[in-house]
């Protein structure tokens, strides 16, 4: 029952965030009356998702056959669910898929695709004009924080490089690449050349 | 527990909380409650539960197994908590109907799923659990979430929810029952009697109301009783889940 509880805890805070986004419900509709069952091996532990225009119900059974099954191991899951690119996640080794695969990837897609609209959440509770004023005021300051990290990075490496010569500048360390890349094919058209001397030298002693 | 019906020309009774009353006058009773209670039936389910009736339900609509397109009676369907579930998971294919006998809960109900924009696959029709006024293996799965100990012929009602479902369709009933732990059971003794009137008489200015409820929930067969009655009335399979504690038990069974 402890169990029960903390999903539906869960599923209430998932579905809050996926309304968030203005087109996921709609994304999720067309998955409605499909089952993903979810089975972690170690620990073992089984969650089943029914997705619907409603959001998610999240259970720890469900009585009907699940039309898709994702048996993995718990550092997978971990990676699916705080990785951005769940799709990569879904297709390592690891990771088995059984059934219909299509409802799981539509539904990995929709919570990689979300773009959460945190001012409309805002506005409801503090109003539209307080919502502006904190959202441009937070803008600025994300953007000066940017700014100023992306300065700050920059100036770091070209200390680094040019003045400190701690470490080998990007154009530097390229040269260096396309030299030794130069110098690769050379040694292969150098290999090439033997084995063809060798060929003929053989062929002369032949005859 | 089987209901007392006399052979002779006295009318029978049957039980009310902790008295006896003619049968005919059970009915009569338990609406008034329910009328009583009706407007803030869902607050005092929260409060006097702790939430706790929402774990249980959520345990009922895992267990049922329902698809797109199925067909779903909710008996005593209140406020309409369950029905609400299973109209998004039977989808616009489904069926799901929400069956109570009292009007007050039910226009409670019919206007909240409404509220939340519920409809198309939803109906509501006022009907007695013992007399379902529906056809032979109609429905995919029944349900009755605290409805049966009202019920004043529970045999005769189990009867008819056998003959609405499906042959393979599920009977969920969702019900208080006797509390596995005795130390549990001596807390819940002192809840149901000494906080449970007292909560009814500050919200709803109700206390008889809620001490029906207790004394209802005393009178209503254990958890074996009830499964043997199930068996009895011809479902198969017949099988139970205790939750926190045995305070509420899940009887499921299956339509041979």
């Amino acid at each position: 029952m402890l169990l029960r509880g903390l999903l539906a805890s869960v599923e209430n805070g998932v579905n809050r965030i996926l309304r968030l986004d203005s087109t996921a419900m709609a994304r999720l509709q067309p998955l409605t009356g499909k089952v993903i069952a979810v089975e972690c091996a170690a620990p073992p532990l089984q969650l089943f998702i029914l997705p619907s225009d409603e959001g998610l119900l999240l259970a720890t059974q469900w009585a009907a056959d699940a039309d898709c099954t994702l048996r993995a191991p718990a550092s997978s899951l971990l990676r699916l669910v705080l990785s951005k690119d769940k799709t990569a996640v879904l297709h390592s080794p690891e990771v088995d898929l059984e059934g219909d695969s299509h409802a799981l990837m539509a539904l990995a897609q929709v919570l990689q695709d979300l773009e959460l609209d945190w001012e409309y959440e805002l506005s409801r509770w503090l109003g539209p004009v307080a919502t502006a004023l904190i959202s441009g005021h937070l803008r600025s300051r994300a953007n000066w924080y940017q700014q100023g990290f992306a300065s700050l990075n920059q100036n770091l490496a070209e200390y680094l490089s040019e003045e400190a010569r701690t470490l080998v500048g990007q154009r530097e360390a390229q040269a260096r690449f396309d030299e030794l890349d130069q110098l690769k094919l050379d040694l292969d058209r150098l290999e090439a050349r033997f084995e063809r001397l060798g060929r003929s030298l053989n062929s002369s002693d032949n005859a | 527990m089987t209901d007392q019906r006399k052979g002779s020309d006295a009318e029978p009774t049957t039980h009310f909380g902790f008295k006896n009353v003619p049968e005919s006058q059970k009915a009569e009773k338990v609406a008034e409650v329910f009328h009583s209670v009706a407007a803030k039936y869902d607050l005092m389910n929260d409060v006097l539960s702790g939430g706790m009736h929402r774990l249980w339900k959520r345990f009922t609509i895992e267990l049922s197994g329902v698809r797109p397109g199925n067909k779903v009676l909710d008996i005593a369907g209140g406020t309409g908590d369950l029905a609400r579930k299973f109209s998004h998971l039977v989808g616009p294919t489904g069926q799901v109907v929400l069956a109570d006998i009292n009007a007050s809960m039910l226009k409670v109900g019919r206007d909240r799923l409404l509220d939340k924009g519920v409809a198309g696959n939803i109906e509501f029709v006022q009907a007695d659990a013992e007399k379902l006024p529906f056809p032979d293996n109609h429905f995919d799965c029944v349900t009755i979430a605290f409805g049966l100990r009202n019920v004043t012929h529970k045999e005769d009602a189990l009867r008819s929810m056998l003959r609405v479902l499906k042959p393979g369709g599920r009977l969920l009933v969702l019900e208080f029952s006797k509390p596995t732990n005795p130390l549990m059971s001596k807390v819940y003794d002192a809840y149901s009697f000494a906080f449970m009137p007292m909560v009814g008489k500050l919200i709803l200015n109700d206390p008889e109301s809620y001490r029906y409820l207790a004394e209802s929930i005393r009178m209503h067969p254990n958890q074996e009783t009830l499964k043997s009655m199930m068996v009895e009335a011809g479902f198969d399979r017949v099988t139970y889940h205790n939750m926190t504690s045995g305070i509420v038990a899940l009887h499921r069974g299956i339509k041979p």
